[in-house]
C-alpha cells in the first residue's frame, strides 16, 4: 500500500496575485510537492512570437516570493512550468532573474534546475517529414517555420523528473505541459499514471475545481488507486459534478485528453463525495501512444495603432457604416501612389452591433443603442504605415459628412489624448504542430544553478 | 417556451488551444440535462448552423457523469489573428442562451 502524496498547486497562473489565506492554508497541510504554473498559450500569439513578459513587476515577485517560502518551510520540491507565460528563453531569463534575486533577498539557498524548452529551427527541419498539424492547421512548411520569431514545445514530465535526480530542489521551466509539474514527481514514485495526470489536470487550475469555483490554491492527494482533490478556501467545495465538469474545461474531448507519449482516458472515471468539501476520484486510465510533443510558434503580422471612438448622435450611429466605407475610399484614394492596400488592414469594430461575435452575429443591428463604441483597428506592415493610416482613418472618420447630418464639429467623441494610440507589434500563431521524439527529454536541456 | 439560458447551470465558451473553440453546457439537475438532450437542440448540425460551420468542423459530447453537454468546434479565425474579436473564445457562448427547449 503506498503512502498518500500530497501535490499542493500554489496558483493557476503566477503572477498574477495568489490569494494568501487559501496558500497560507495549504502550506500547513504539508505538502509533498509544490507546483505552479506560470503560463499559458490563451492570452494569444503575443507573448510567445515577441518573447516578452505581461506578468512582472511586483505582482510575479510577490508570487514568486511566496512559493520559494513554501519550499523553505515545507522541504518540497518546487516545480514552476512556462516560466514567463510563452516559456520562451528571454522570459525564463526574466523569471530566472526574479527567483535569484528574492532568494538573495530572503537568504534562501537552494539547487535549482532551469530547463528550456526552445526548439532550434534546423532541428525541425531536418524531422520535418515526421512534423504533424495539431488539429486543424496547415501543413508546416520550411517557409512557414521561417516566418516564426521562436518555436518552443510543452515538455512532459520527464524533464522535470530528469531535474529531481539530479538533485534539483526548485525548477524552473520554459513551456511545459499544465500536467506536468503536478504529476512529474508521483508518476516518478510509481503512482498510477491515468489517476496522476487526470489529478494534474484538474488541480492546474487551482481551485477551478470547485463549487463556487475560484482561483485559490488547491490540494490533489494520491493514493494507491485513487486520488482525492479539495480547494484550500473553505468556502469552496469540491462536487463530484463540480469535478466531472471541470475535467472538461479548455478541452476539446471531454473523455480523452492528449498528453506526450499517452492519453488520458476518463471514460470510467467515478467521482465521489468523500466528505463535505473533497472528492476521490477512481477508474482514470492512461493509454499509452508514440511520444510526441506540441511545438508552438508565431509570426511577426506587422505593428498596430488603434483610435477609440464614442459615438452617441443617433444620426451619425444611422449612417455609421456609410462613414466607414467613405472613410476607407478616401484612404485608399490619399494614399494610392505611397501606400499599397495590401500593406495593412484597417478594421472598423462596432462594439455595439457585431464587434464580439464577429461574423456569427445573428443580430447585427444598431438600432437598440443610443450610444456604441467603435474602435478603428490598423495593422500596418510597418509602424509609419499603421500610425499614417490610423491617423487618416480618425481624422475623416471624425469630419465626413453624411446624409442628414446636424453636427458639422466632429462625428466622433475621443477619450483620449493622443487620440491615435499604438498598441505594439502584432503577432500571429504559424507553428501548432506535433514533433514526434525518441526520448523525452532530448529537446529541454536542464542546468543546474547553487542559489545563495 | 423555456429556453436553454433558464435550464442550465452554468453555458460557458473557451478556446481549447488558438484553433478551437469549446462550448460547455452544465446543468445542477439530471433531469434538466435528460430533458435538454432528449430535446435535441445540441447537434452537431444545429451547431453547425448557428456557428457557421461545415458539420464535419463541429462535435458535440454529452457527458451525463458531468451533467455537461459540450460542442467543440473550428474558430472562424485563429485566436490573435486579425481578425480575431475574441482571444480567449470567452463571449461566444451567448448564441446557446435562447435555444427553445420543449
Amino acid at each position: 500500500m503506498k503512502p498518500e502524496l500530497k501535490i499542493f498547486a500554489a496558483s493557476g497562473q503566477l503572477g498574477y496575485g495568489i490569494p494568501e489565506d487559501a496558500f497560507k492554508r495549504g502550506v500547513a497541510a504539508g505538502p509533498h510537492v509544490i507546483g505552479a504554473d506560470l503560463g499559458s498559450i490563451d492570452p494569444g500569439p503575443y507573448c510567445l512570437g515577441s518573447g516578452n513578459m505581461v506578468v512582472g513587476g511586483e505582482a510575479l515577485r510577490r508570487d514568486i516570493r511566496m512559493v520559494l517560502e513554501a519550499h523553505k518551510s515545507t522541504g518540497a520540491p518546487l516545480l514552476m512550468g512556462s516560466a514567463g507565460t510563452a516559456g520562451r528563453r528571454s522570459q525564463l531569463d526574466a523569471v530566472l532573474e526574479v527567483v535569484e534575486s528574492v532568494a538573495k533577498e530572503r537568504g534562501l539557498k537552494f539547487r535549482m534546475a532551469v530547463i528550456a524548452s526552445d526548439i532550434p529551427k534546423e532541428l525541425i527541419e531536418s524531422r520535418m517529414d515526421r512534423v504533424k498539424p495539431c488539429g486543424v492547421v496547415p501543413t508546416l512548411t520550411k517557409e512557414e517555420l521561417a516566418r516564426a520569431t521562436g518555436v518552443v514545445a510543452q515538455m512532459g514530465v520527464e524533464p522535470f523528473q530528469r531535474a529531481i535526480d539530479m538533485g534539483a530542489e526548485v525548477i524552473v521551466a520554459g513551456r511545459s505541459c499544465d500536467t506536468s509539474m503536478f504529476a512529474a514527481i508521483p508518476r516518478m514514485r510509481g503512482y498510477d499514471a491515468g489517476l496522476t495526470m487526470h489529478m494534474a489536470k484538474l488541480i492546474e487550475c487551482a481551485s477551478s475545481c470547485a463549487d463556487p469555483g475560484g482561483r485559490d490554491a488547491a490540494m490533489g492527494v494520491i493514493g494507491d488507486g485513487y486520488f482525492t482533490v479539495e480547494s484550500m478556501d473553505p468556502k469552496q467545495r469540491c462536487t463530484p459534478v463540480s469535478v466531472a465538469a471541470h475535467s472538461l474545461y479548455e478541452q476539446s474531448d471531454p473523455f480523452l485528453l492528449d498528453e506526450p507519449g499517452g492519453t488520458i482516458d476518463l471514460r470510467a472515471s467515478k467521482y465521489e463525495q468523500v466528505d463535505d468539501r473533497r472528492v476521490r476520484v477512481t477508474g482514470s486510465v492512461w493509454s499509452p501512444t508514440p511520444y510526441h510533443v506540441k511545438m508552438e510558434g508565431a509570426r511577426l503580422t506587422g505593428y498596430r495603432f488603434v483610435a477609440m471612438c464614442g459615438i452617441r448622435d443617433p444620426r451619425m450611429i444611422a449612417e455609421l457604416e456609410t462613414v466607414q466605407t467613405e472613410t476607407r475610399k478616401v484612404i485608399e484614394r490619399t494614399f494610392k501612389d505611397s501606400i499599397d492596400p495590401k500593406d495593412y488592414s484597417l478594421i472598423f469594430r462596432n462594439y455595439g452591433k457585431n464587434a464580439v461575435l464577429g461574423p456569427v452575429e445573428p443580430d447585427p443591428t444598431l438600432v437598440a443603442s443610443h450610444e456604441i463604441f467603435v474602435l478603428i483597428d490598423v495593422v500596418g506592415k510597418t509602424e509609419s504605415i499603421a500610425k499614417t493610416v490610423c491617423g487618416v482613418a480618425k481624422q475623416f472618420f471624425l469630419h465626413l459628412r453624411y446624409p442628414g447630418i446636424l453636427c458639422t464639429s466632429g462625428n466622433v467623441a475621443h477619450p483620449f489624448s493622443p487620440d491615435v494610440m499604438p498598441a505594439g507589434a502584432v503577432y500571429e500563431f504559424n507553428v501548432y504542430h506535433l514533433l514526434p521524439v525518441d526520448d523525452p527529454c532530448e529537446l529541454f536541456p536542464i542546468e543546474i544553478r547553487n542559489v545563495g | 417556451m423555456q429556453t436553454l439560458d433558464q435550464i442550465a447551470k452554468v453555458i460557458r465558451s473557451k478556446n481549447a488551444g488558438p484553433f478551437c473553440l469549446t462550448l460547455d453546457v452544465l446543468f445542477d439537475k439530471l433531469a434538466d440535462y435528460q430533458r435538454v438532450l432528449a430535446a435535441q437542440i445540441i447537434t452537431p448540425e444545429k451547431m453547425a448552423d448557428l456557428y457557421q460551420q461545415p458539420v464535419a468542423n463541429v462535435q458535440v459530447f454529452n457527458h451525463e457523469r458531468a451533467l455537461a453537454m459540450k460542442v467543440s468546434l473550428v474558430r472562424w479565425t485563429p485566436a490573435g489573428s486579425l481578425t480575431d474579436t475574441d482571444i480567449y473564445g470567452a463571449q461566444q457562448h451567448v448564441l446557446l442562451y435562447k435555444l427553445p427547449v420543449p
